[in-house]
């Protein structure tokens, strides 16, 4: 979706920020790298990260920005866990968007990976 | 007593989240499809058990999550199968096999129980994630209410896909009918659906914390949000590799 979204928005970013490359995710994207060491730290469960991360969150970006990431990162927080207690595989591997992002981001070195190449 | 009035926050908390985090909670104090409402807070309670679980952590580092015994960090009077669901809901999601949850019928663990405790947990565990991640308390957990289980499962859900039948993507009918938002569906919004109330439940929260379904459409940046859509994406990306999510 990232992908889908700075095409729709002809933007260019690099897709090496999503395996948590600063320097990527300060290509396109404003807070980039500030929002991936939050992400990285909610979804980790360091508190000592997390209690870093969201301070320079919210001294770079604000309050009402920190909120909104924090929803964004708590609702994955739930939907990985609903996509993998359920096995459930990806809905279409065919597309050329999937198979790119997949390969660049070498995403079949996930387990769960399984739930949908053996399905 | 009012939940999640967020009175305390030095945040601006959105109205909308605070009203699904408040809904969830009254619809937790209910008895649901499988399991009564004292039940559902056990779950509730379980998935938090599961945060600072010592036997969860050593199994994460096992080689396999089959062979190591061990008790987990438990204060329920739920089944050993039904702690154990939550707590590999929780922690260990990634190595949850097919086997595993078709092995569940017999310990004493329905398929849509199952599913109806899956739901319970990740939803719970998304409105304390967004306490944990603001460095807020977690919410107490409310009171069940009394009445039983309506034990609905849809004429409808077939076996297929993933590990749990599924409603199918198209074709819906009577109480189910509308249940795919713009009439569209996807793996990710089936998975829950043996138990349709999982998936609204989920369906709601998602449309505060993050995007309504048909919001997802919107790919550059919705007004009510902060942050626009690329900078959703890279939180939810960078969330999904973490936990080593394929899907």
């Amino acid at each position: 979706m990232l992908r889908a979204s700075s095409l729709t928005t002809q933007t260019e970013v690099d897709l090496n920020a999503v395996n948590g490359d600063l320097s990527a995710a300060a290509i396109g994207l404003e807070y980039g790298p500030e929002l991936v060491e939050f992400a990285e730290a909610v979804a980790s469960g360091d508190k000592d990260k997390l209690n870093q991360s969201r301070q320079t969150l919210l001294d770079h970006a604000g309050a009402e920005t920190l909120v909104d990431s924090a929803g964004v990162a708590a609702n994955f927080q739930r939907m990985v866990r609903i996509a993998d207690s359920m096995g459930i595989p990806v809905d279409d591997m065919e597309t050329e968007l999937g198979k790119s992002v997949r390969s660049e981001l070498n995403l079949t070195r996930f387990a769960s990976a399984a739930n949908t190449l053996n399905a | 007593m009012t939940f999640f009035d967020y009175n305390d926050s030095p945040y601006p908390i959105r109205e909308d989240i605070k009203k699904e985090h408040r809904d969830f909670w009254q619809r937790l104090a209910q008895a649901g499809s499988w399991w009564t409402a004292a039940e559902r807070i056990a779950i509730a309670q379980e998935s938090r058990n599961a945060s600072s679980c010592e036997f969860c952590e050593e199994r994460k580092a096992a080689l396999s999550p089959y062979t190591l015994e061990g008790n987990h960090h438990s204060s329920t009077p739920l089944s050993a199968t039904a702690i154990d669901a939550v707590h590999r809901i929780v922690a260990d999601q990634t190595r949850i096999t097919q086997a595993w949850v078709e092995s569940l019928p017999d310990n004493d663990l329905s398929i849509e129980s199952y599913v109806e405790l899956a739901g319970i947990v990740v939803c719970v565990f998304s409105i304390d994630e967004f306490h944990r991640s603001l460095g807020f308390e977690l919410e107490l957990l409310p009171d069940p209410t009394a009445g039983e289980p309506s034990r609905y499962r849809p004429a409808q859900a077939e076996s297929g896909t993933g590990f749990v039948p599924m409603l199918p993507k198209e074709g819906l009918t009577g109480p189910e009918e509308n249940l795919w938002p713009g009439g569209r569906s996807a793996n990710v919004l089936r998975a829950l659906s043996l138990v349709p109330a999982a998936l609204r439940d989920w369906l709601a929260l998602c449309s505060a914390q993050y995007l309504s379904v048909e919001g997802m459409a919107n790919m550059v940046k919705q007004d009510d949000r902060s942050i626009n859509r690329m900078q959703m994406e890279l939180i939810a990306a960078r969330v999904s590799a973490i936990n080593e999510c394929f899907y």
